[in-house]
């Protein structure tokens, strides 16, 4: 799963912290989540979008080679 | 927050009786010894860097954990103890072929315990954790 985090929150200029503060998790999880090296449960994903006022689906999209 | 306390307290505790251990003059100093205080000091070190990660969480205002902290752990946990069922196999195996009493061998069972744990959580947050 792929994901524009870092492009967004660079757009209204949040730090990491301000980001993690906002959806309620910790700043290591936002650092992960740019990496792509977590995939956010439903709820984490739909937050995050509400921050940037986005669909999940602009935030967060699927790449079929990651299928397991 | 009572975590965090438990996590500062244990290693107190393990560094205290490491230190009785010492001071009553029970330290025979031969390798064996030498390599258990070793596994012991980078235990401790790796419980006072995860109490104090939740320190430095607590102080930026961030939850101590959150959906990802605890995937981790869980991961972690369930990799170790995946792990270990061979380690103790392993000391099972060895336990026949060398003289060493039972307490040292469930000791160093114990300790192995612990470090196959540690590698593990340094595994899971190296590798990530993508589509699961």
């Amino acid at each position: 799963m792929n994901n524009r985090i870092r492009e967004l929150r660079a757009r209204l200029d949040l730090s990491q912290l301000e980001l993690a503060q906002r959806v309620g998790v910790r700043r290591e999880t936002i650092v992960f989540l740019e990496k792509g090296k977590y995939n956010p449960s439903l709820r984490l994903a739909h937050d995050i979008a509400r921050t940037f006022a986005l669909p999940i689906e602009e935030v967060f999209c699927f790449d079929d080679g990651s299928r397991p | 927050m009572k975590k965090m306390i438990l996590i500062f307290v244990i290693c107190a505790l393990l560094l205290v009786s490491l230190a009785v251990w010492a001071l009553r003059g029970k330290v025979a100093g031969n390798a064996l010894e030498l390599l258990e205080t070793g596994v012991i000091f980078i235990l401790v070190g790796f419980a006072f860097f995860l109490g104090l990660s939740r320190v430095r969480s607590h102080l930026r205002k961030e939850p101590s954990e959150d959906e990802m902290s605890k995937r981790v752990m869980t991961k972690t946990s369930s990799l170790a103890f995946y792990v270990s069922i061979y380690l103790w196999l392993f000391i099972m195996y060895i336990s026949d072929r060398i003289t060493l009493p039972t307490h040292s061998l469930i000791g160093a069972g114990i300790m192995g315990m612990a470090l196959v744990f540690l590698f593990s959580w340094l595994y899971v947050k190296a590798a990530g954790m993508r589509n699961e």
